[in-house]
């Protein structure tokens, strides 16, 4: 499992961005399930055209963090302050470092105008994924996930210092050329069960077109300990999305997006049910949605429109069977829902 | 002492044509022929267009709309502590002019938000808006 994640992870950027910048983007984003919280941390690389037509990298770090209500920070960052090791496996951005490592990650998080420092390390646990070429409007995206790790560290946000000891946690990595703005968008989500121990590990994508009302592909992934149980694709899965959340996102990031996405209207659901069926194996995931932030990315289509993404917490009720083994559990999810 | 709110807010211009020249367009097409006179705890200035955006010190009698704030107001803003209805309901931005030139100099904020948030030395005037007294 170990060498597996060690073959398979590597920053892309340094290859693919040099030979061909355009729209390139790459990104590291890790989720933890701590009981009572979710920390999500992003650190991301995307390719610009400076006004002088020079290719430029622009590096962010994001973390954002769910405790009574989610808080965070996204940091840009100059070009000039950012650093790729020559074997593709540790990645600098300012004072903050994401090691790969054979068994999974370290992470050093430091903010200082945000007050926000942290450390973690996330040791794998379960088999990585990986799904290439997935359409992104006119482009294409990689990613590869790890659907559980381990997560030990401490991260100091909000004016709070959280702990972290045997956490569940997930990864992906993604990395492709597509703009933002284009003509899609995704709901994906992550459930964990809340003992380390249960078995089951969730993982869901749903690419769409922009205004949400065609689905282009979907799947679930299920793990079992560590490795595939079953994975469902397409027609095997199917969507439900109930009511409306009914409730302004506790926070926008980065803050003056809020000048340009005033309101408090959003169309996150009030519950989302994903049933997939296969084989004799079935799975009913139906999230209900807490509380949210907005992440909002400039559109690179339009130069007055963003792109939102909203990070949502929710409690998840798994059920089903595979291979006659029984699933039912009530977990942590974070899903995500990208409103083009 | 703390760099003038003018100052910074010509910088930040400034920045937007070099860095993303065509977003620094859009604001410029969004304001138009308005001129807006801005007094931020006294400190009054104007930014107009033209052939170029251009931040002037000091009053002037040209002006559409008129907004009077404080840097505290604006840092609170540019924080979302507050909306920017919520800052006119309570007083904190004070807004005068047509209604043609208020909304005009509102969609010019607009525009000028989502070049910022594109250009990468924006983030370096915020800091520095922050030292100023709050």
């Amino acid at each position: 499992m170990s060498a597996m994640l060690a073959r398979s992870d590597f920053i892309r950027t340094p290859v693919l961005a040099s030979a061909r910048p355009e729209g390139f983007k790459e990104w590291y984003h890790f989720v933890v399930h701590r009981p009572g919280s979710r920390i999500l941390i992003n650190f991301s690389l995307t390719s610009e055209t400076s006004s002088a037509g020079h290719p430029r990298l622009m590096p962010r770090v994001i973390v954002i963090a769910h405790d009574q209500r989610w808080t965070g920070a996204v940091e840009r960052f100059d070009d000039s302050e950012l650093d790729v090791s020559a074997d593709l496996a540790t990645l600098v951005i300012g004072d903050n470092q994401m090691i790969v490592r054979p068994d999974g990650y370290r992470v050093m998080i430091d903010l200082p105008g945000h007050d926000i420092r942290g450390e973690f390390g996330f040791t794998s646990v379960s088999q990585p994924f990986v799904v290439n070429n997935q359409p992104v409007g006119d482009g294409r995206m990689c990613w590869l996930f790890v659907p559980r790790m381990r997560a030990d560290g401490w991260l100091r946000v909000g004016g709070e210092e959280i702990s972290f000891d045997g956490d569940v946690a997930y990864h992906d990595h993604n990395w492709g050329r597509f703009r933002w703005g284009g003509d899609f968008g995704w709901s994906w989500g992550t459930i964990l069960p809340p003992d380390p121990e249960a078995p089951w590990s969730l993982v869901f994508l749903r690419m769409t077109d922009r205004r949400r009302l065609c689905s282009l592909s979907q799947a679930l992934y299920v793990w079992r300990h560590d490795e595939p149980a079953a994975i469902f694709r397409h027609a095997a899965v199917e969507v439900k999305s109930h009511g409306l959340l009914g409730r302004a996102a506790d926070c926008t990031l980065p803050p003056p997006m809020r000048l340009v996405l005033n309101g408090d209207v959003s169309d996150i659901p009030e519950r989302m049910e994903v049933t997939a069926q296969r084989a004799g194996d079935t799975v009913h995931a139906e999230f209900r949605p807490q509380s949210y932030a907005r992440l909002a990315q400039p559109s690179e289509i339009c130069l007055d429109r963003s792109v939102v993404l909203c990070e949502t917490n929710a409690s998840a009720r798994v059920t089903g069977s595979i291979d006659g083994e029984e699933i039912d559990f009530v977990g942590p999810s974070v899903f995500e829902l990208l409103y083009g | 002492m703390a760099e003038h709110v003018s100052s910074l807010l010509r910088q930040s211009v400034g920045h937007l044509e070099d860095e993303v020249p065509d977003s620094y367009r859009l604001v410029l097409g969004t304001l138009g022929p308005l001129t807006v006179e801005v007094d931020v705890d006294g400190e009054v200035f104007s930014l107009r267009g033209g052939r170029g955006l251009e931040v002037s010190d000091g009053p002037t009698g040209a002006a559409g709309a008129h907004i009077i704030t404080s840097r505290a107001a604006i840092v609170d803003l540019l924080d979302a502590k507050v909306g920017i209805d919520e800052a006119v309901q309570a007083g904190a931005v004070r807004v005068h002019g047509s209604l043609d030139d208020i909304l005009r100099a509102h969609d010019t904020l607009l525009a000028y938000v989502h070049a910022a948030v594109r250009a990468p030395s924006q983030p370096k005037l915020l800091a520095a808006l922050r030292t100023g007294p709050l």
